[in-house]
């Protein structure tokens, strides 16, 4: 179990600024996620970590550590690939036991070791089969086991469920998650599926652009994201242009187009007249049916249903008040269709006041 | 056809085969081409594989120069370098004389090196196919997947260990394509052992049966033997080549994979591949010395110069009949293969007939079948019909030479074609258009920079063919270059420096060729020469 610690990473490929100063902290055991869409440099970051390159810039300790220009062979730090990465001409055995002999280990301790690795991802009995031979599922997890049979100091993980199916995929999120727990290794795991990360992570931290836009925990980047990227990245999101009509200790008064909301006072700074984004998850809109929902309270508005999608377990709604969209989720369909006609309310908690930067909105 | 010629001539009985090898002659000609061809193969794969790791994995200066540099000898076949070569190791020859001026040779008694005749041929055929096998090692490099290599350093493998584990298992099936691909160009070499008079290989042997091959059928059992052990060869490391053929994964924009040495290394690493490249090409400037000479003799340079040798070409008949043949048949035998070149190539990239497999590697025998083997059938199949190459070897000259180097043409065309995409025929298609209509207004448009490259390609190739040509024309009248390059070598009076004149011209010929149609080609061209 080893800290890690990224300074101020600054990194070209080519000509390319790929990483443009990046600086986390991952704690001892910590499940790590780096999560961010396709060219935001999540990977060469992921790279950087285990010294498949040299940063421009900046610094990198595992533990106290400096590892910044320590090649990757001695790091200690075992990565497993996207595309798995293995060695077509070994066996699953010796594929597990590759990186113990490098290590020289006796030969009975690289036995056990490859066993042990293998029941951990339950392989045992393939161990004579070669790569070719099995299933992309299986391919995944003998390259897991290959990775943690060296007993790493840190496990890379660069989209290792990308190339599964969909079933596949949600049952090894879940394999994943507790094996991590069992070996407490620290490990970073770059995706960008937010599902994965949201799923398993300890902490996320939202990559956009070479730059970290936010760390923290699921549930706090999932409500209360701190731009809209994040808000977007992360999920389904309602976003509407405001303009701040007033600001109060616990609330802050916004004009919509489709006229005012009470929200929570965001962690930033408003002032009066000033422009911001409205942000509130779908599944948070609160549906009425009932005409007693009175249109005079807060928060509450005359709605017009434009779509229905019937998903099974929920029905995504398309509602317009006036002019503007609102995406819903309505949970405990009934056969029966909606109606028309509905009252929409926002609970002030959960609409998300986000800084308003134009700039950022033209690269999602 | 000329397998079938060889065949049922060899059918009679096996008892051919056994006189083989009682024939102690015979016996040993088949020991020496062996014998030769695993050293030139060993050797050359261990130059190549060092030169290749080094080219691709690491940042040299001056990179794309030496890559230029490593290709140039395949612009003359290794024949017409022995000429020169033999020149120069001379027992009172240039080399000989440079050791002297350093004091190395005892000038009253300097080695007489053509004594040496096997390690000249090897040396000659080393440096010779180099080209090929280091663009083989350069593909077989290319074509790993380059997270294999991380995945083991992250696991704790470095330097050599992790070369010996992971890089060079991955190779092995390139490696084992060059390696026969270098075998059989070895084993069925004419040219360079006839130069050095060298009798104990079996293609000379073969070559000085041709005269009598109706009458005397050991001819016939060699060739036959000669074929099937190429064909063996060739179809293992084909079967071989295609296992582990995992795909590559794009790397990230930007990055190379190249490593940047320190700078003493980075030295030492150019310094040495400019060396066995300057090796490579000696016998090519000792071509053009040779030419140019106008005496030559107990120097180390050229003492006079003279353009004699080239402008008695234009006059001298054999010369001049020799060079306007050569232009035809290679003229026609280059249509030939882009016609069936583009068929072959259309059928199975586009999976249009029956057993496409099949057909791939009935296009890609003729490497694997050497010149010998296709001009001895000829010869046999022919003799005593209207297309006696006794007669006239005019139409089997441009057959031979269309089959010979069809592979390459195959090879260009698929190259060409897999970057049409299908959807833009089933567009067409879609649209109306008829399948023939859709080929030539859509298919064809798009591949024509790739069938001009291939046609040059075949038409220097056909032009320096040494095998068939030297095997299939018996009338001065219809000798191409290199039979007429081989004829005037062995006349006294300034018959070397005109063969040597003329091989400057096949040189040119070849070596504008293969600018012209990696221009056409662009980064492709490599793919040509793989197997």
């Amino acid at each position: 179990m080893v800290s890690v610690t990224a300074q101020n990473i600054v990194k070209h490929l080519g000509k390319t600024l790929v990483l443009k100063g990046v600086s986390l902290e991952i704690k001892p055991g910590e499940f790590f996620f780096v999560l961010g869409p396709s060219g935001c440099g999540k990977t060469t970051f992921l790279r950087v970590l285990a010294g498949f390159l040299f940063p421009d810039e900046g610094r990198v300790f595992f533990g106290d550590r400096d590892v910044t220009f320590v090649p990757p062979h001695k790091r200690n730090a075992a990565m497993v690939f996207q595309h798995y990465a293995l060695f077509p001409h070994m066996s699953v055995w010796e594929n597990v036991a590759y990186g113990l002999k490098v290590r020289k280990l006796p030969r009975n301790e690289i036995e056990r070791r490859v066993k042990e690795a293998l029941r951990l991802v339950r392989l045992e009995g393939f161990e004579k089969r070669l790569p070719l031979q099995l299933s992309g599922g299986q391919q995944q997890r003998v390259a897991l086991a290959r990775a943690i049979a060296v007993q790493p100091d840190l496990l890379l993980l660069d989209e290792p469920l990308s190339n599964l199916d969909a079933k596949l995929r949600a049952e090894m999120r879940s394999e994943l998650k507790a094996l991590q727990r069992q070996l407490g290794v620290t490990t970073v795991y770059v995706t960008h599926d937010q599902k994965e990360a949201l799923a398993m992570a300890d902490r996320i931290a939202v990559m956009h652009d070479g730059q970290i836009v936010q760390v923290g925990i699921p549930t706090e980047l999932y409500r209360k994201p701190r731009t809209r990227f994040v808000a977007e990245f992360l999920g389904d999101a309602n976003v509407w242009e405001g303009r701040v009509k007033s600001v109060h200790s616990d609330l802050v008064i916004v004009e919509t187009a489709f006229g005012q909301v009470n929200c929570q006072p965001p962690s930033f700074t408003l002032r009066e007249g000033e422009k911001v984004w409205v942000m509130i998850r779908p599944e948070m809109v609160f549906i009425a049916f009932d005409r007693a929902e009175s249109l005079s309270q807060p928060n509450t508005f005359l709605a017009r249903i434009e779509q229905t999608v019937y998903l099974g377990e929920t029905v995504e709604v398309v509602a317009k008040i006036g002019e503007t969209s609102v995406k819903a989720l309505h949970f405990r369909p009934t056969n029966g269709g909606l109606p028309n006609e509905v009252r929409i309310r926002f609970a002030p908690d959960d609409l998300t006041l986000l800084p308003y930067e134009v700039a950022e909105e033209a690269a999602l | 056809m000329l397998k079938g010629a060889v065949v049922y001539e060899g059918q009679f009985t096996l008892d051919f085969f056994a006189l083989l090898l009682r024939d102690p002659q015979l016996a040993d000609a088949l020991k020496g081409s062996f014998g030769l061809a695993l050293t030139s193969t060993a050797l050359t794969l261990a130059l190549a594989i060092p030169i290749a790791y080094a080219m691709v994995r690491y940042r040299l200066p001056f990179k794309s120069v030496l890559s230029v540099l490593l290709l140039v000898p395949m612009i003359s076949p290794p024949f017409v370098s022995a000429i020169a070569v033999r020149k120069l190791l001379a027992r009172f020859g240039p080399i000989n004389q440079l050791l002297i001026s350093l004091g190395l040779v005892d000038p009253t008694n300097p080695p007489s090196w053509l004594d040496f005749p096997f390690w000249g041929i090897v040396i000659l055929q080393v440096l010779h196919f180099l080209p090929i096998a280091y663009l083989n090692c350069v593909a077989a490099l290319a074509r790993i997947d380059r997270s294999l290599e991380e995945a083991a350093q992250s696991l704790g493998a470095s330097g050599f260990r992790l070369f010996r584990t992971v890089t060079l298992p991955l190779m092995t099936p390139g490696l084992f394509a060059a390696g026969s691909l270098v075998f059989i160009l070895a084993f069925t070499d004419l040219g360079t052992p006839l130069v050095f008079n060298y009798t104990r290989v079996i293609a000379v042997q073969v070559f000085h049966r041709v005269e009598q091959a109706l009458e005397d059928p050991t001819g016939y059992a060699m060739v036959l033997l000669v074929m099937v052990l190429s064909v063996l060869i060739f179809w293992t490391s084909k079967r071989f080549a295609e296992r582990w053929q995992v795909q590559t994964i794009p790397r990230a924009a930007g990055e190379t994979g190249e490593r940047v040495l320190p700078l003493p290394l980075t030295i030492a690493i150019t310094a040495a591949i400019s060396l066995v490249a300057f090796l490579a090409i000696l016998p090519n400037i000792a071509v053009v010395l040779n030419a140019l000479a106008d005496r030559w003799f107990m120097t180390i340079l050229p003492d006079r110069w003279t353009l004699r040798y080239f402008q008695q070409l234009l006059v001298y008949p054999l010369a001049a009949t020799s060079i306007r043949n050569s232009l035809f048949y290679s003229f026609a035998s280059a249509l030939l293969d882009i016609v069936l070149g583009l068929a072959i190539a259309y059928i199975v990239v586009r999976r249009k007939a029956p057993l496409p497999q099949w057909l791939d590697s009935a296009a890609m025998l003729p490497l694997a079948i050497p010149g010998i083997v296709v001009a001895f059938g000829y010869v046999g199949a022919f003799a005593n019909t209207p297309l006696d190459p006794r007669q006239n070897p005019v139409l089997l000259l441009v057959i031979a030479y269309a089959i010979r180097r069809l592979p390459y043409m195959v090879r260009a065309c698929y190259a060409g074609l897999q970057q049409v995409s299908e959807a833009l025929e089933e567009a067409s298609l879609n649209l109306g258009a008829s399948p023939l209509r859709t080929f030539l207004k859509v298919t064809l448009p798009q591949i024509v920079p790739h069938l001009i490259a291939g046609g040059i390609m075949a038409f220097a190739f056909a032009m320096l063919e040494v095998s068939d040509s030297l095997i299939l024309a018996f009338d001065q009248r219809y000798f191409p270059i290199t039979k007429a390059i081989y004829a005037l070598s062995n006349r006294l009076e300034g018959g070397v420096q005109m063969a040597s004149a003329m091989g400057v011209l096949g040189m040119l010929v070849l070596g504008l060729s293969f600018v012209i149609a990696n221009r056409l080609m662009g980064r492709r061209m490599g793919e040509v020469f793989r197997m």
